[in-house]
């Protein structure tokens, strides 16, 4: 209702002095209530249909530079939250060789709107499983060894308020719309499984009638399935391969984009690192969180600390240039703050989480990238992808296409990559000027993040990528 | 903090209140949970958190259609909203002809242990305390470790049930743990992140034990050597197999994938599916698992089902409206997704029947094969067909005995049914995590493409 922003920023406030009085150099609190919604059919049948209404807090308090969180749901209790939260932080602030201490940002007030056409809150249910069944109904009917489809689709509304002890005073809408089709294919013995996951961070319904429409998701996830079916076992071993579309996307988010967030950076291959060649000629990969179109998912104006988002060169020009920081890393590092602070809701603190992650297009044109290669790999759409901090990655893939004789060839099934990513880095030898797809995605790193990632089609010698399949 | 009994009182008020508003059947699962824990970022305490969450889920059907809601407000008031979403949902949605009905009224067992009072006195110094001296002798035990994560907590959880139906039950449990993750600088790069934890109902960790797996693990991994493409005996730590089994055989005994024809074994009860040295069991009443309870989440009694026996597939896992649909009994294996609303079938703990000998006398006779701690990449395999390929991240070398050191970028593809059929022994001790109790696999004949 409005009038009641002022009420709730007044109630955060007064929990903000409480802190102050305590002894605390800063104060968070990041207050939320909203509407989430989460269906799921199988096979055209509702098996979940669950409309949620949740408030809470998260309450940060840094005191004698060591963090104390508290997340409640009891709104009325938030005076003893934030004592808590002060005395966790003077238990641990003894044991800490020095102090936690955050770089300094801008006070600022604001109220960001965003706009949906149409709020997922108030769309009739009927209309939202009409969309799923549609879909469904795409699906089964683009192959008939389609044998079991489900749909699974999430929608959030809702008002974020975050409020710290040195005027930051933010009120926010959160909007979500996600759908996620997985879709199982046999053919005598034969089972082959592929999905979709599409997402918009700041349209409401009508992107699933505009952009994410059930012919258009649905036709992308049946193919796959189909490809699956009639595709050839890969062959295991190290090829020289182009890899684009989404799979290119999760090399540079899953494989690559971790490493350089900075609290992570220390304890990965990207340590010690900046200033140094770490990619083939001609390479660049940036995180940026300024980008507007639908397909950004992970873009948002102020980010849970209150800092504006920044286009970050992670890698320009072959070299490792700024890392991905929040607050805290940013005065550890000695690096400017990137605006990458996100927490998934108020039962999180917010950590560094990239946001739209992409290398940066090349210049060849798609026939030289493809020319020379006898035989390779073309991968464009993954399953799942795995990274690890010495930057050993794997990622399933479902959709490929053999490359011969420099042309694209017969679908691919069953296959997966892996490698050490720093190396296939330098072992990219050619980046196209003329392709280039984004791709929403769900990152997580203890806690949910919506993002998207992408880039241009890129071209790996032999050894860059290594092929998972008998050998 | 809101007591089992006070959660069963609101579950029955919300029953009663949602049956006058016009449900047909409802269910009700509340929980309430308190939890302590610590973060070290940098080897540092950074953090003390705690999170304070009471979760009601409400499932509803009016006729054959159902709707589901949420919410975190332990109030009549905002239960009352929240039935009035579920009901309004239900009235508009696909109707199941499937759907039979909620759980009947059973008799429920005493589990012993479940509740420990040492963790209801845990507090903010207590935590520090656990997780610094964790972290403390880590950095001692090993020259160049780096801690990259480290926590210790303790959790109280309270759960109460009702449907219409009559069945009514409450019940009350603890966790507390210590978590450990380190890696060590190399020449060039870094080992892979080495995980260790110990978890328990009660305080009491482990802490000698938790340090000494991962610092052994760390000091092999310092060591690189090549690995070799080709068909190679592989024994697998727990941690690296359940993952495997997670995303593959894991998916296909859940009675849903079976009755829809996702399960590769879903017409093979009887038949042999893995070699006789396999006995796999879910069993959510062995008083030592971490995921035991008195019931699952529609209130139906656990129990100990064999899955796997001697290498013969004897049962799946059901839940109410699944083993309704196809005319069995439900086993106990029901999960609700709080905020979803999604009621599914889930294993409780993975218990795997030890062989003869530990697995220290195992490795010492290998002369040729890896030994698997971890892996990477077990989400994206098809849990249809059981394809994996994953890396073994780390994968250590054997040879004569003796473990050599890690092989890095070492990729094993296979389908979890051969990888079943090539198990020719099973160590003897099993290790006690999260949710399998299970010990070390050696397996024949497995696939790997060593990184060139």
């Amino acid at each position: 209702m409005p009038g009641d922003e002022g009420i709730l920023f007044d109630i955060l406030e007064r929990a903000i002095e409480v802190g102050q009085n305590l002894g605390a150099t800063y104060v968070e609190l990041r207050g939320e209530s909203g509407f989430n919604e989460y269906i799921k059919m199988d096979d055209s049948r509702v098996s979940a249909l669950t409309q949620r209404i949740e408030q809470g807090v998260a309450v940060r308090v840094l005191v004698d530079g060591a963090w104390g969180f508290v997340s409640t749901g009891d709104l009325k209790s938030l005076d003893q939250a934030v004592k808590d939260a002060t005395s966790m932080a003077k238990a641990a602030a003894p044991t800490r060789r020095e102090p936690i201490v955050l770089a300094d940002i801008k006070a600022l007030e604001d109220v960001v709107e965003v706009k949906a056409q149409k709020d997922p809150r108030h769309v009739p249910i009927e209309e939202k499983i009409k969309y799923m069944s549609d879909m469904t109904n795409v699906i089964r009917d683009y192959d008939s060894r389609i044998t079991a489809v489900s749909v699974t689709s999430r929608s959030a509304s809702g008002e974020k308020y975050l409020v710290t002890s040195e005027g930051i005073r933010i009120q926010s809408q959160s909007l979500l719309v996600w759908t996620m089709p997985w879709v199982t294919g046999k053919e005598d013995t034969q089972l082959s499984a592929a999905r979709e996951d599409i997402s918009s961070t700041t349209q409401g319904w009508e992107f699933f009638e505009k952009i994410a429409t059930p012919e258009a998701v649905g036709e992308t996830v049946a193919k796959r399935v189909k490809l699956q079916l009639e595709g050839v076992s890969p062959k295991g071993g190290s090829y020289p391969c182009v890899l684009g579309g989404a799979v290119i996307g999760v090399l540079a988010h899953e494989a690559l984009g971790h490493l350089a967030e900075a609290d992570l950076t220390v304890n990965s291959a990207f340590n010690g690192k900046v200033g140094e060649v770490v990619a083939s000629e001609g390479v660049s990969m940036t995180d940026d969180g300024t980008l507007t179109d639908p397909s950004a998912s992970g873009t948002a104006k102020y980010d849970d600390e209150g800092v504006a988002p920044s286009r970050v060169e992670i890698i320009k020009d072959s070299v490792l240039t700024e890392l991905l920081t929040n607050r805290e890393y940013a005065a550890k590092v000695g690096q400017r703050t990137t605006g990458n602070a996100k927490a998934e809701s108020y039962l999180y603190p917010p950590i560094i989480r990239m946001r739209n992650t992409f290398f940066d297009r090349g210049d060849l044109s798609e026939a030289e990238l493809f020319e020379g290669i006898d035989f390779g790999y073309y991968c464009i759409s993954f399953r799942g992808g795995q990274a690890q901090m010495n930057a050993s990655f794997q990622v399933g893939i479902q959709e490929a296409y053999e490359i011969v004789n420099g042309e694209i060839g017969r679908p691919v099934k069953d296959l997966s990559i892996s490698g050490i990513a720093t190396d296939s880095l330098l072992k990219i030898d050619g980046v196209s000027k003329e392709s280039f797809h984004m791709a929403t995605g769900r990152c997580g790193k203890g806690q949910e993040a919506f993002i998207s990632d992408g880039g241009p089609n890129i071209r790996f010698a032999q050894s860059g990528i290594t092929f998972g399949g008998k050998s | 903090m809101t007591d089992e009994k006070q959660l069963l009182e609101l579950c029955k008020y919300v029953v009663k209140s949602g049956l006058e508003r016009g449900a047909d059947a409802i269910e009700v699962l509340a929980q309430d949970q308190s939890q302590i824990d610590t973060d070290v970022e940098l080897a540092q305490i950074s953090s003390v958190n705690k999170s304070i969450a009471t979760q009601i889920a409400i499932r509803v059907f009016v006729g054959k259609s159902m709707g589901s809601s949420f919410t975190n407000i332990p109030t009549h008031k905002a239960t009352d909203e929240a039935l009035e979403l579920a009901i309004n949902a239900a009235k508009v949605t696909t109707a199941d002809e499937d759907w039979i009905s909620f759980p009947e009224p059973q008799q429920y067992s005493t589990i012993e242990g479940l509740w420990d009072e040492s963790v209801t006195k845990t507090d903010s110094s207590k935590v520090v305390e656990m997780t610094g001296e964790l972290v403390a002798k880590a950095m001692k035990a090993e020259d160049g470790l780096m801690v990259t994560y480290g926590a210790s907590g303790a959790l109280q959880a309270r759960v109460a049930y009702a449907n219409s139906n009559g069945v009514v039950h409450a019940e009350r449990g603890t966790g507390a743990w210590i978590v450990l993750a380190a890696i060590a600088q190399l020449e060039s790069g870094v080992t892979p992140s080495i995980f260790s934890y110990d978890i328990r109902r009660g305080l009491g960790m482990d802490m000698e034990g938790t340090v000494d797996d991962l610092v052994s693990m760390i000091r092999l991994c310092k060591t690189k050597v090549e690995g070799k493409s080709g068909k190679h005996l592989m024994i697998f730590h727990p941690f690296a197999y359940s993952q495997i089994m997670n995303f593959t055989l894991l998916q296909s005994i859940r009675g849903d994938n079976v009755a829809r024809g996702k399960s590769k074994i879903g017409d093979k009860i009887g038949d042999t599916v893995a070699s006789e040295k396999v006995s796999i069991y879910d069993d959510g009443t062995i008083p030592r698992g971490m995921s035991t309870s008195v019931a699952d989440d529609e209130g139906v009694p656990r129990q100990k089902t064999a899955v796997i026996e001697k290498g013969v597939l004897r049962s799946f896992l059901w839940d109410t409206y699944w083993a309704n649909k196809v005319g069995v009994k439900s086993t106990g294996n029901a999960r609700r997704n709080m905020r979803q609303g999604l009621v599914e079938i889930s294993t409780t703990n993975l218990v795997i029947e030890p062989g003869d000998r530990e697995i220290q006398d195992i490795i010492s006779e290998v002369k040729d094969g890896y030994y698997i701690r971890n892996v990477q990449g077990a989400h994206s395999s098809n849990p249809e067909s059981g394809d994996f390929s994953i890396v073994g991240n780390p994968a250590i070398l054997i040879k004569d005995g003796k473990m050599l050191g890690q092989a890095e970028g070492l990729m094993i593809s296979g389908n979890i049914y051969e990888l079943l059929e090539n198990v020719v022994e099973v160590a003897k001790t099993p290790l006690y995590l999260q949710s399998i109790i299970a010990p070390e696999i050696v397996v024949q004949d497995v696939s790997v493409i060593a990184k060139e």
